[in-house]
């Protein structure tokens, strides 16, 4: 299993791109090798396939996978034996990298065969081997300082549309826990899969079946079961859809041995948690210099909240995050006086780090493993390994309470609880960001562990309040002041894109940005920004601009656009392609806009564009564009109130976006002012 | 033919160490290159070695670390970076070229100012392992109080990618207890392998600002049976640094206060802009002034190019096969110039494996004849063939190797004949010099794919040759023209017919970049591209089949459009804007700040005419004024009529300008801000009914 506990929230995992561009690497520097060995005949079970009647695919199909037999072996707790064999059948030339087989090995997981084969429409086949292989490191970066993962890496020859390629390996491994997890759903459509699993005698197993209809078993030989699907379609990725562990067909298998085992398959989430919490058993114990550290930072602090935030600012932001994943290592996290001592550490080492000094001076917290993306976990997923992320839980003192404590929920029984991430270092203690609210995360307690529900946070708590006052000279110009308040996860963005400025002239760029977003010519004139590094306080732009010919001349008239800065339209959902899964938002939001544009002397309104007023369960939107003396007032609010779109109601938020998006070209007419 | 070609022959993953690496977090695969001795230089070496005796064994480890200073712990910021992150208070690179323990100790020394600034505490140091290896690794942490943390910790060996033999691997570490207002620092030595001289490069140009740096290369002693010599070229240097050599003939040079390096878009290749000195080992032509050495290097390509291409009577025969005695020269150059690209380049086909190499048994052509008989080439060899033709079809023509300006600029006096890197045909006809390249595939006839076009190269002939620029094409030889004929609903949307041609270059790189793909593919790129030009959201759906597989014929693409909501709403009015298909000069040069020279890849125009039928009852209230800002170089204009309920716009926007310094930026910027500006004007409707939009 590759999944493992590092992730930093503005670090993203590799993309497919990064690890394209890795493999390009590594067939580059193969290609550079001594020659690849003669080719032989490709095995019966791929030579069987030949000519297979398959279902028509549309135009866009890349390939289809012919063929999958996934055989697991479980030869005791300790040892695990994998064979897979899988072949596509080439439907476009896009579907060319089905003929680059990838197999990630780690030093648990040793890969003890590895073949490759291609059925050409016409000519020979072609073999290719284990030692044709490269071996490549993930691209890991951004604090993923190292890992132990690789990737064996096959290039088969001749992947061209109407060509077959298959591939054959095998893996033992020495699993940390009793799972496996048939993914048989992917990007291009199935024709059949096969899953065989065979258990020691007097082994069980438990299947649970994720995003697709659940496939029954067959016994087929002496505790060996099997498990067949076909005709699977593929998935297609669109924009803003949920994660695709939330939505990809698959099959998750728990092993238990006869009367029970050190090793654990996760019957549940309390047995998941179980096994998480003896990993971390020991670990936040603190050390002298964390007490030490503990009473300079919370000594002076006359209350809890003072305290915990102290904690949590100096965990946050004097713990440098470094991953170091080797083994267990990407699970377990370091003991926190050794994160302590290096002053860095991951995700899992920032939890136990501040679970260690909170609990010196009195409080408890637990760690949450969850995904970083909302839709993998939800609360039909059974109890896995799916996660990437570990966060801390506080158990806020009885009677504490306070405005800024938003990310909270009670527990039954251990009363209110705060969930904190400190390894995000631009959300403030007390909130979460919107990737994690209304998220599912695994609790892990001292008895156990449970999924749990993190808190979804007022809409208002994220937003951009941007208020203009401005004036249109008679030439078109139009000139002025804005201000802009920005909280929760709009003002992470900017405190981070401003991070990664390296000098001070390139400061005023996010604002060029945005602007350049909506004004065809302009000139900012002054531009401070405030509480960028004060993440506790609302982040603020406040900047001066001129935009030349703002206002367009019409014969007599000036046309004017109130809708000034800023779009909230999105045209994610202009595609010919129906849309399959549902939208997924970051996290709530209501954003405010209040534009006044002074019009020029002699001037006066002739028409205005109607007001908007579009109201969805998950969104809203209201524009109104008056004339108040001698000005324009243009005031809107956008809200999203739900965080998931179902595909049912795509078509409403199309309308829903369009709408927006014509109130954000409307026009105010100016015309002379008549002398009476 | 430009530098693709030799793709293979540039050992990009292979990278080994040069004095471009001291940044704190190395990336393996830019700034480095080198260049491998070949195998018999190496065999020579060794003698040498054995016959020496040398005696010394592994490189020295470094001496240390230098001194902390109070001034260095007390900086907050550098004035002439501010708003760093960190900067580099010092770095040093030594290097000793002794051939058998080749070395390099490179130091750094890091300030750093912000949390982001942190980051440079996490070292990677990538090595091609049978090349080098990274030893003497040391690194500590400076407290900002002064105090030391010694880095104890693990140093990683991380595998890049492995196969067959071949290593490409990484010494990676962190540094611990890393804060605001510390320092740190670290040192390595990159051991080279024996008997291998490599060439040296040292970057100034770093991602963080450098305070001082200290280098120094100990150069290979020539000798008579490994007569190798050392020569080096510098560009960009900070005031006052230059590399000198010594009496004991080491090359030292010191630097202060160089910039950080900037990434910006539109600017000339990052080789280019940064501050460096190039070392070069040479085994011929040492000790040459600039012209003696490009006439031997003219020379030299000269006999190889006639030995290819000098197949007189087969290419005769060829040529009457292609070209009628009658035919004017322009028409025989044109005939001759298809039939070369009607040639399988294999350079543009996609890579096969080895085993499919092997199986296809196709050989290297030693000659033109033989490319012309086995009915392949690549692109390098197609190019030498269309000589070889010409010439036998009686024209005055020439082989030429011109530097693709792709990576680099060429500049003669550095004697860099490695970026005399693409070949074309010069054929003078009619007293004119005409450049071609139909050994790069989709360049129609007249046209050189844009890396070769302006820029200078050697026309080789038996004396050596003359120095010759190609030709830079106007900005209407690639040119992207819309015609669009599309209604206006009532509703305020706009749909119709759109047909896009694209000539020159602009077809070219449409043509290349989908060569291998399918109809499904092209179908959704051509849309891809339409849908990016419109400012809004719109539905586009190709209706023809353009013509991917020829050269010459312009690419034209018919689609059906729509643009929901695209006239919008003034109370009583409706307004539609001039620009349509304008996005793309929606957000270039937003931004007021620049650093470095704007560079285009090659003049362009886009020429606009568009018709907008009204709905009945409409009419047109007003329309902008037309507009015309023609600034030699480039060029804006629109129109806009109104043709009884019909509008009429034309647009045209041109570039004829390749590389612009730094001070024009600002005109640049407020060019494309009247382009924008000019691009919204509104186009003021009546509706038949009081708001007809709602």
């Amino acid at each position: 299993m590759t999944s493992r506990l590092c992730c930093s929230p503005e670090r993203r995992a590799p993309s497919t791109r990064q690890l394209l561009s890795l493999l390009g690497v590594a067939v580059f520097l193969l290609a550079c090798v001594s020659p690849a060995a003669a080719g032989g005949d490709a095995p019966q079970w791929m030579r069987a396939l030949v000519g297979v009647p398959l279902p028509p695919y549309d135009e866009k199909t890349d390939a289809v996978l012919l063929y999958s037999d996934t055989n697991v072996t479980v030869l005791s707790a300790d040892k695990i034996r994998t064979h897979v064999r899988e072949a596509y059948k080439i439907l476009r030339p896009n579907g060319r990298h089905r003929g680059t087989a990838v197999v990630y090995i780690n030093p648990q997981r040793k890969i003890t065969s590895f073949h490759g084969w291609c059925i050409p429409t016409q000519g020979k086949d072609f073999e290719v081997k284990d030692k044709d292989a490269v071996e490549a490191a993930p691209n890991v970066q951004n604090g993923e300082l190292v890992s132990d993962v690789k990737y064996k890496i096959l290039r088969i020859p001749a992947p061209d549309p109407g060509n077959i390629v298959g591939y054959e390996y095998e893996v033992e491994e020495q699993p940390f826990f009793l799972q496996d997890s048939w993914e048989f759903q992917e990007a291009d459509p199935v024709h059949e899969s096969h899953y065989t699993l065979q258990l020691p005698p007097g082994w069980e197993y438990k299947a649970s079946w994720l995003n697709y209809p659940e496939a029954k078993s067959r016994l087929s030989s002496n505790n060996q079961w099997e498990w067949t699907v076909g005709d699977v379609k593929g998935i297609r990725t669109e924009e803003e859809m949920p994660p695709i562990a939330g939505v990809a067909g698959r099959m998750l298998v728990s092993f238990f041995a006869t009367g029970g085992s050190i090793k654990n398959g996760f019957a549940d989430w309390r047995s998941m948690g179980s096994w998480y919490s003896k990993l971390v058993s020991g670990r936040t114990e603190a050390s002298p210099p964390i007490k030490q550290e503990v009473g300079i930072l919370a000594g002076s602090k006359t209350t809890a909240l003072l305290k915990m935030q102290a904690i949590a600012a100096f965990v946050q932001h004097d713990i440098r995050y470094v991953a170091i994943e080797l083994g267990i290592g990407g699970w377990q996290p370091h003991p926190a006086p050794e994160v302590y001592e290096h002053r860095y550490g991951d995700c899992k080492d920032k939890a136990t780090l501040v679970r260690s000094m909170l609990s010196e001076i009195g409080i408890d917290s637990y760690h949450v493993v969850i995904y970083t993306e909302r839709g993998a976990i939800t609360p039909a997923t059974p109890a896995h390994h799916g996660f990437n992320h570990a966060i801390t839980a506080i158990k806020l003192p009885d009677g504490l309470s306070d405005p800024s404590l938003v990310a909270t929920f009670q527990h039954p029984k251990w009363g209110k609880i705060l969930f904190f991430d400190p390894t995000d270092e631009l959300t403030p203690f007390g909130q979460i960001r919107g990737q994690l609210q209304a998220n599912y995360g695994l609790l892990v307690t001292p008895d156990g562990g449970e999924l749990v529900q993190l808190p979804q946070q007022p809409s208002a708590m994220n937003s951009v309040q941007r208020i203009a006052r401005l004036t249109l000279e008679p030439g078109g110009r139009l000139k002025g002041d804005v201000d802009e308040v920005r909280l929760g996860d709009r003002a992470a963005t900017e405190r981070w894109r401003l991070r990664l400025v390296t000098k001070d002239a390139d400061r005023i760029k996010p604002i060029e940005s945005l602007l350049g977003s909506s004004l065809s010519s302009f000139r900012i004139t002054h531009a401070t920004v405030t509480n960028l590094q004060h993440t506790d306080q609302p982040f603020g732009f406040a900047y001066s601009f001129e935009a030349d010919s703002y206002a367009k001349s019409a014969g007599n008239l000036l046309l004017v656009r109130p809708r000034v800065l800023g779009s909230k339209s999105s045209g994610i959902l202009e595609t010919k392609e129906p849309r399959k899964f549902p939208i997924e938002f970051d996290g709530p939001a209501r954003d405010t806009d209040s534009f006044e544009i002074a019009i020029p002397p002699g001037y006066e309104v002739d028409d205005l564009p109607p007001p908007v007023d579009s109201d969805y369960s998950f969104a809203s939107y209201h524009s109104k564009t008056e004339a108040k003396g001698n000005a324009i007032r243009y005031t809107r609010t956008f809200e999203v109130k739900e965080l998931s779109v179902p595909v049912e109601r795509a078509e409403e938020l199309k309308k829903f976006y369009r709408i927006i998006a014509s109130d954000e070209r409307n026009t105010a007419v100016l015309k002379p002012v008549v002398a009476k | 033919m430009p530098a693709r070609r030799t793709f293979l022959s540039v050992p990009a993953a292979c990278s080994v160490p040069a004095s471009g690496n001291a940044a704190a977090v190395i990336h393996p695969l830019n700034q480095q290159f080198f260049r491998r001795v070949p195998v018999s230089c190496l065999c020579k070496l060794a003698v040498v070695v054995s016959l020496a005796m040398w005696t010394c064994a592994i490189p020295q480890a470094w001496a240390g670390f230098q001194p902390v200073s109070p001034e260095e712990l007390k900086i907050t910021s550098e004035p002439l970076a501010p708003g760093a992150a960190a900067i580099i208070l010092y770095r040093q690179v030594d290097r000793d070229d002794n051939g058998k323990t080749s070395h390099e100790d490179t130091y750094v020394r890091i300030k750093i100012l912000t949390e982001e600034g942190r980051k440079y505490a996490d070292v990677e140091i990538p090595f091609l392992k049978r090349s080098e290896d990274v030893v003497n690794i040391g690194a500590r942490t400076i407290k900002p109080d002064g105090s030391i943390v010694n880095f104890d910790g693990k140093v990683f060996e991380k595998t890049i990618v492995k196969a067959k033999g071949v290593k490409y691997l990484a010494k990676t570490f962190t540094l611990p207890d890393v804060q605001v207002g510390g320092i740190i620092e670290y040192y390595y030595t990159d051991d080279f392998r024996e008997f291998a001289l490599f060439d040296s490069h040292w970057i100034l140009s770093d991602e963080l600002f450098t305070k001082r740096a200290q280098f120094s290369l100990k150069p290979y002693k020539s000798s008579f049976e490994n007569p190798f010599r050392l020569r080096w070229t510098w560009q960009s240097l900070p005031p006052g640094a230059e590399p000198k050599e010594g009496p004991d003939h080491v090359v030292r040079m010191e630097a202060r206060n160089i910039p950080a390096f900037q990434t910006e878009d539109f600017m000339p290749p990052a080789n280019e802009l940064k501050s460096r000195v190039d070392f070069i080992y040479e085994e011929d032509f040492t000790g040459l002034e600039p012209d003696q050495f490009w006439k031997r290097i003219g020379k030299k390509r000269n006999g190889a190019l006639e030995d290819f291409v000098g197949k007189r009577k087969a290419m005769e025969e060829a040529v009457a096969q292609i070209v009628s005695p009658n035919d004017p020269p322009e028409v025989k150059l044109r005939k001759i110039y298809d039939r070369v690209q009607k040639i399988r380049n294999t350079t543009y086909e996609l890579r096969k494996t080895e085993q499919e190499e092997k199986r296809a048994k196709e050989k290297t052509a030693s000659n033109v004849e033989e490319i012309w008989k086995r009915g392949y080439g690549d692109g390098m060899q197609l190019t030498w063939l269309y000589l070889a033709l010409a010439r036998a079809a009686g024209f005055e023509a020439y082989g030429c190797w011109v530097s693709d300006r792709r990576n680099y600029f060429f500049f003669p006096q550095t004697m860099q004949s490695e970026k005399l890197n693409a070949n074309v045909v010069l054929v003078r006809l009619n007293g004119k010099d005409l450049y071609f390249d139909p050994g790069a595939a989709f360049t129609p006839y007249g046209l050189l794919t844009w890396s070769e076009t302006g820029t200078k190269g050697l026309r080789l002939d038996k004396d050596g040759g003359t120095w010759i620029q190609t030709t830079l094409p106007a900005s209407s030889d690639s040119a992207i023209a819309r015609n669009a004929k599309l209604k206006l609903s009532d509703t305020g949307d706009l749909e119709g017919k759109l047909t896009i041609t694209y000539t020159g270059l602009e077809a070219m790189y449409r043509r290349l970049e989908n060569r291998n793909a399918d109809e499904t593919e092209r179908k959704k790129f051509l849309e891809e591209q339409i849908k990016e030009m419109v400012p809004v959201a719109s539905e586009v759906d190709l209706t023809n089949k353009p013509d991917w597989s020829s050269t010459e014929p312009p690419l034209v693409a018919e689609f059906d459009i729509k643009i929901p909501g695209w006239a919008s709403n003034a109370g009583k009015r409706a307004m539609v804007p001039v620009g349509i298909f304008t996005a793309a000069e929606k957000r270039v040069f937003e931004h007021a700040d620049r650093v470095h020279p704007v560079y285009f890849e090659y003049p362009y125009s886009k020429t606009d005419d568009v018709t907008i039928e009204l709905p009945p009852g409409w009419h047109v209230s007003s329309v902008p004024n037309p507009q015309n800002q023609d600034g030699h170089v480039v060029v804006y204009k629109f129109k806009v009529e109104d043709l009884n309920g019909t509008l009429h716009v034309t647009r045209t926007l041109s570039f004829d300008v390749l590389i612009l310094e730094q001070k024009y930026y600002t005109a640049l910027r407020k060019f494309f801000q009247v382009v924008r500006t000019g691009d919204d004007e509104q186009i003021v409707l009546q509706p038949g009914t009081a708001s007809a939009l709602n």
